[in-house]
C-alpha cells in the first residue's frame, strides 16, 4: 500500500498516467508471453520510448498502470532504474497494478477510486512514441479550463496526409472544431460501413465559424482535468477514450464538459503502436528520426540502409535483406530472403528460408527451406520444421486449450485459431504494409479491407434494430440454458425494447425470430425443436396476441426460412403445423398470408402443400 | 489492490554524471555556453562532495565521467573539454603545492611547458587541494563569463569601417562581437537566413535594433554576394585539433564560396570549443547527426512520405585551409597554430581520456 507522503499533492507537480495494457490482443500470440509494453520496437522496448517521452516533456511522476504479467514490467522498471535510464533520473514512477481491469475504463475507473491524481495530467494510452513537448500544452489547458470551467480535456493531434503509413486506417476520423478549438464532431470513420457521414446541424447553427478536418493522426495523448476520473467512475459503460469522447459529446448539455483539440507543429511527433501496421509504421519513422531526439541507438549510422540489424548479428554477404529490423544476437544461415519483417533477438534462420511480411518473436527457430509468408506471427520460443508453408498464420509455442490434430505443426508450433468470426481475424490481423508495393506503384496504400467496404452499397439494417436482436437471442439462449422463468425473459426483452426504441411490430418480429435463430444454433432433431418451442411458448403467448402480431410472426418465419436453406427444406411444414396446433397462429392468418406469397419463389412451393392442406382441412368441418 | 516498488538507485556516484548528460540530451541547456558553466558546477560539486583523498583519486573520478559522456553523447565536445581542463588543472596545483611544501621556490617563470612526468604519481595527500581547485574553477568561470565579451572586445581590430561582414544564421557571440565592433565604426552587415531552422531571421533583426545596416539574404545568394563582402565571420560548434571547424550545416558551401573569392573566413570559438579529437570529413560518428526531417518536409506531407527519404544533417566540417582565423578571448590565432592552445588548455596524456 501507499505511504502516506507519497499521497500528498506536491504543489505544480506534472503528472502522466501511462495505461501499459491494450485489452484487445493485438499482438497475440507475442503478447502471450511478453506484456505489450515490452514488445521490442528497433530493439528497444515499447515501454522506454514512453517513458522517455514523458520525462523530455518535462512529465515528473507516472502513474504507469499494468494489468497482465506485471512481474515482468517491475523487473524492466527496476532494471532501467538500475541501468539509469535517463528518464528515471528526474521522473518518478509508480506501478499499479490491478489485474482485474479488463478496459481502459476500468483502469481509470480504479485510478479514481485510489485518489492518486488531483491536478491536471497526462493520459497515454499504450504504446506512445512521441517527442513532443507537453508542458505548453498542460498551460494551454489550463487557460482554457479558465475560461471554460466545463473543459475537461485536451486531446492532441498531428496533422497527416491520407495514404501515409504513419497514419493507420484504424484511426481514421473526422473532426469538427469552432474557432478555439472546441471539439463539435468526433467520428471514426473506420468504423462506418458506409463511407458517408452526418453532420448534425447544431454544430453549424451554434457558432460562427467550424472547421472539420480529416487530416488528422491521433497522437494517442490528451491532457486531462481531474474531473475526467470521476466521469468514468459514473459511466461504467466507457471502456475506452473513444467511449468518452463520444458519451461527452451526446450529453454535452447534461454533462456540461467540453473536448477540446490540441494540433501539434513543427518537428513534434506523435505516434503509437496500436496494432502491427503501426508497428512497422513507428518503426521506420523512428529509425527516420522523426521523433528526434528519440532516436535508435544504433552504433554504427543505418540510416542510409533499409534495414536495422540488432548487435551481434552478423549478416551473411548472400542474404538478400530489403526493409526489415532484426533483433540481436540472431543468427542467419546460407541464402536467406527477408522482406518486410521484423524478427525479434535471440532467432536461429537456417539456409534458404524465405520470410515476407511477418513477425517473428524472440528465440524462433526456422529450419532449412522454410517459406513464412503474409502476415503471419510467430510468438516466442516457436520452432518450424524443415520446407514448411506458413501463409496468414498465428503460431505459438504452447498448446492451446483448444487444439485440433491439424494446427499442431511441431512440438514448439502450434496453430492459433482465433475464436472469433472471419471478419474479425482480418481485422486482427492487419497486413504489415508492403512497402515495396506502395514504392513501385502509385497505390496511395489503402489496405484491401477498405477498398471492400467502399464497394459495400447494400444499405444497412439499422443498428438499433440489429442490436436489440442480438441482445434478445443473448436473453433467450442464457434463458434456455440456465432454464430461467419466461416471465422474466419477458421482462429482459421489454427493457431492451424500452433501451433500443424498437416499435411493437418489430418486437414481435424479432422475438420469433430470435427463438427459430436459436434452433440454428443447436444440435437438429425433430424432438429437441418442439421442446424448444414449448419451453418458450409462455413468450409466444406474451407477444402472439392478436391478428397483426399474427402476421409479425409468419413474415419472421418467412424471413428466418428465406435466409437459411436448412431450415427451409426440412422444417417450415414442421413450424407451421406446430404454431397453428398450439393455436397461436389462426387458420385464417395463415391462408391470408399465403395468398400473399410470392406463388413463382421457391419458397412459396415448399409451403404449398400445408397451406392446401389446411384448406382442405377448412373444408371437411 | 495498489502494489508500489521503490528502487534505489545502485551506482549513486555517477548519478550525477547521468544527469548532466540527460540535461544536454534533452536540449535543457539551450546553447553551448549553459554547457559550459553547467559543466563547471558539476565539476565543482564532484569535489566538494565526492569522497576522495589524493589527486590521482580525483583524476579517476573524472576520468570515470568523462568515459560516460563521451559513451552516451558521442557528439559532445564542451563538457568533456571543460573536464578534461579540469584534469590539468589538478595536476598544476598539486605540483604547485608539492613544491611549496618542499620549500621551492613558486614557480620561476616557465618558457616552455612544464614537464608533468616528473610528479610520478599524485598520491599523496595534500589538504589544501580542495580548497584551491574549488578557487581555481570559481576563477574559471569567472573567465568564462567574460569571454564573450572579450571577444566581443577585440572587434574593432577586425571590422573597419564602411567594411560588408557576411554571417549565416544565429551565434550569439557573432552578434554580440558585431554589435560591440558597432559601437566604433560603421559597417554593413550581410545575414544569410541558415535554412530550415532560419535563425538567421532573428539575428538580422537583432542587429537592425542595435542600428546596424543589415541585408537578409537566402542561403542560395550567398556565392553571388561574395564579392562584395569583405569578411566572413562565423560562430562554430567545435574547433578540431587539426584547426578544422565542425559547424553548423551549410557553413561549408560558404567557406568554399569565401575562399572562391579570396575573402577571409573568420570564426569565433571560446577556450572550450578546442577539442584535441582529430577527425577528417569521412568520420561518420562525428559529422553525421541527423536532426528530425520534419525540418525540411512537414510530417503532414501525405503519402510521398512513404516514398521519399529525408535527411537533416547539423554539422558541417570545415578544413584548415579554409579558415583563416580563429578568435578566441586571447586574440585571433591561425588554425595551425591550434595545436599550440590545446597544450595550453591539456595535458597530453589526457587527450584520449
Amino acid at each position: 500500500m501507499y505511504n502516506k507522503n507519497e499521497i500528498i499533492h506536491k504543489g505544480n507537480i506534472v503528472q502522466a498516467v501511462v495505461v501499459a495494457d491494450e485489452f484487445e490482443d493485438k499482438f497475440i500470440p507475442i503478447t502471450n508471453e511478453v506484456p505489450m509494453s515490452l514488445l521490442p520496437l528497433l530493439n528497444k522496448p515499447l515501454l522506454d520510448y514512453t517513458l522517455e517521452f514523458l520525462y523530455l516533456g518535462g512529465v515528473e511522476e507516472t502513474f504507469l498502470f499494468c494489468c497482465s504479467q506485471v512481474d515482468m514490467i517491475k523487473e524492466y522498471i527496476r532494471k532501467s532504474i538500475e541501468a539509469s535510464a535517463a528518464w528515471s533520473l528526474n521522473m518518478k514512477i509508480h506501478i499499479l497494478v490491478s489485474e482485474s481491469c479488463r478496459s481502459f475504463g476500468d483502469c481509470l475507473r480504479d485510478l479514481d477510486a485510489k485518489g492518486l491524481l488531483r491536478g491536471d495530467f497526462i493520459l497515454l494510452e499504450p504504446g506512445v512514441v512521441s517527442n513532443i513537448n507537453l508542458r505548453p500544452i498542460l498551460k494551454k489547458h489550463k487557460e482554457v479550463v479558465k475560461k471554460d470551467k466545463g473543459a475537461v480535456i485536451t486531446i492532441v493531434y498531428q496533422k497527416a496526409g491520407v495514404g501515409q503509413i504513419g497514419r493507420s486506417a484504424e484511426d481514421d476520423i473526422v473532426v469538427a472544431v469552432d474557432h478555439n478549438n472546441r471539439v463539435l464532431y468526433h467520428k471514426k470513420t473506420r468504423l462506418l460501413e458506409d463511407k458517408r457521414i452526418k453532420l448534425p446541424v447544431e454544430i453549424f447553427l451554434l457558432s460562427d465559424e467550424v472547421s472539420m478536418l480529416h487530416n488528422l493522426k491521433d497522437a494517442h495523448i490528451a491532457v486531462c482535468s481531474s474531473s475526467v476520473l470521476p466521469i468514468f467512475s459514473d459511466n461504467f459503460d466507457f471502456q475506452t477514450r473513444d467511449d468518452f469522447i463520444k458519451g461527452l459529446l451526446m450529453n454535452e448539455e447534461i454533462m456540461g464538459s467540453t473536448i477540446y483539440l490540441h494540433l501539434i507543429r513543427g518537428s513534434q511527433y506523435g505516434g503509437a503502436v496500436t496494432n502491427w501496421q503501426n508497428y512497422q509504421a513507428v518503426s521506420w519513422e523512428l529509425k527516420d528520426r522523426w521523433a528526434y531526439p528519440l532516436v535508435p541507438s544504433l552504433k554504427e549510422n543505418n540510416l542510409l540502409k533499409d534495414n536495422v540489424i540488432g548487435n551481434g548479428t552478423i549478416v551473411p554477404h548472400d542474404a538478400n535483406i530489403s526493409r526489415c529490423v532484426i533483433g540481436n544476437n540472431v543468427v542467419l544461415g546460407k541464402n536467406i530472403n527477408l522482406e518486410d519483417s521484423f524478427i525479434m533477438s535471440n532467432c536461429k534462420l537456417e539456409d534458404n528460408v524465405t520470410i515476407n511480411l511477418s513477425v517473428i518473436g524472440n528465440s524462433c527457430t526456422i529450419r532449412k527451406g522454410s517459406k513464412i509468408i503474409e502476415n503471419t506471427v510467430l510468438g516466442n520460443g516457436v520452432n518450424i520444421d524443415q520446407n514448411t508453408i506458413l501463409k496468414n498464420q498465428l503460431i505459438q509455442a504452447t498448446k492451446p486449450d483448444f487444439c485440433e490434430k491439424e494446427d499442431i505443426l511441431g512440438q514448439y508450433a502450434f496453430r492459433l485459431k482465433p475464436d472469433e468470426d472471419e471478419d474479425e481475424i482480418l481485422q486482427k490481423l492487419p497486413r504489415l504494409h508492403n512497402m515495396k508495393e506502395s514504392i513501385e506503384t502509385s497505390d496511395d496504400g489503402f489496405s484491401d479491407s477498405d477498398d471492400e467496404n467502399l464497394s459495400y452499397t447494400q444499405s444497412p439494417v439499422l443498428d438499433d434494430t440489429k442490436l436489440f436482436f442480438t441482445e434478445v437471442i443473448d436473453s433467450l439462449t442464457r434463458g434456455f440454458e440456465d432454464d430461467l422463468q419466461c416471465d422474466n425473459l419477458i421482462l429482459e426483452i421489454n427493457s431492451s425494447r424500452y433501451a433500443y426504441n424498437i416499435s411493437v411490430k418489430e418486437v414481435n418480429f424479432n422475438v420469433i425470430k430470435a427463438i427459430l435463430h436459436m434452433y440454428l444454433r443447436q444440435p437438429t432433431g425433430q424432438r429437441y425443436f418442439s421442446q424448444l418451442l414449448s419451453y418458450f411458448s409462455p413468450i409466444l403467448k406474451n407477444y402472439i396476441r392478436n391478428e397483426s402480431a399474427m402476421q409479425d410472426c409468419l413474415q419472421a418465419i418467412e424471413d428466418v426460412a428465406i435466409t437459411n436453406e436448412e431450415l427451409k427444406e426440412n422444417w417450415i411444414v414442421f413450424i407451421l403445423n406446430w404454431f397453428y396446433n398450439e393455436n397461436y397462429l389462426s387458420e385464417e392468418s395463415i391462408s391470408n398470408w399465403g395468398r400473399n406469397l410470392d406463388q413463382s419463389a421457391k419458397f412459396s412451393v415448399q409451403v404449398k402443400p400445408f397451406l392446401k392442406w389446411l384448406e382442405e382441412a377448412d373444408e371437411e368441418e | 489492490m495498489a502494489t508500489n516498488i521503490e528502487v534505489e538507485h545502485n551506482n549513486e556516484d555517477t548519478l550525477d554524471v547521468m544527469q548532466l548528460i540527460s540535461d544536454i540530451k534533452h536540449s535543457q541547456l539551450i546553447n553551448s555556453y549553459n554547457t559550459a558553466t553547467r559543466t563547471v558546477d558539476f565539476l565543482k560539486s564532484l569535489i566538494s562532495e565526492q569522497e576522495w583523498t589524493t589527486a590521482q583519486e580525483l583524476m579517476d573520478l573524472v576520468k570515470k565521467r568523462m568515459k560516460i559522456i563521451s559513451t552516451s553523447l558521442p557528439y559532445e565536445v564542451v563538457s568533456l573539454n571543460i573536464l578534461r581542463h579540469s584534469l590539468k588543472l589538478i595536476r598544476e596545483e598539486y605540483r604547485s603545492i608539492l613544491k611549496k611544501k618542499k620549500g621551492e621556490d613558486l614557480s620561476p617563470p616557465q618558457f616552455v611547458t612544464p614537464d608533468y612526468r616528473e610528479v610520478l604519481d599524485y598520491s599523496e595527500t595534500l589538504p589544501d587541494l580542495k580548497a584551491r581547485l574549488l578557487d581555481q574553477l570559481t576563477e574559471y568561470k569567472v573567465e568564462m563569463e567574460t569571454s564573450c565579451e572579450n571577444i566581443a572586445n577585440q572587434a574593432s581590430e577586425h571590422i573597419h569601417t564602411n567594411e560588408t561582414v557576411l554571417t549565416v544564421g544565429r551565434s550569439h557571440t557573432v552578434e554580440r562581437f558585431l554589435i560591440s565592433a558597432a559601437k566604433k565604426t560603421t559597417f554593413e552587415v550581410i545575414v544569410a537566413e541558415s535554412s530550415n531552422i532560419l535563425e538567421g531571421h532573428t539575428m538580422a533583426n537583432n542587429l537592425a535594433e542595435a542600428d546596424i545596416g543589415t541585408t537578409l539574404i537566402p542561403d542560395t545568394n550567398v556565392f553571388a554576394l561574395m564579392p562584395r563582402v569583405n569578411k566572413v565571420i562565423i560562430g562554430t560548434d567545435t574547433v578540431m585539433a587539426n584547426g578544422g571547424l565542425r559547424a553548423q550545416a551549410g557553413l561549408y558551401v560558404v567557406a568554399l564560396a569565401a575562399q572562391h573569392y579570396s575573402v577571409p573566413f573568420m570564426a569565433l570559438a571560446h577556450m572550450y570549443k578546442f577539442t584535441p579529437v582529430y577527425v577528417g570529413p569521412h568520420d561518420k560518428t562525428t559529422f553525421d547527426l541527423l536532426g528530425s526531417p520534419a525540418d525540411v518536409l512537414p510530417y503532414s506531407s501525405g503519402p510521398m512520405l512513404n516514398k521519399v527519404k529525408v535527411f537533416n544533417p547539423v554539422f558541417d566540417y570545415i578544413p584548415p585551409e579554409l579558415v583563416t582565423l580563429i578568435i578566441t578571448q586571447q586574440g585571433g590565432n591561425a588554425p595551425s597554430y591550434v595545436y599550440r592552445i590545446l597544450t595550453e588548455l591539456y595535458v597530453q596524456e589526457d587527450y584520449d581520456a
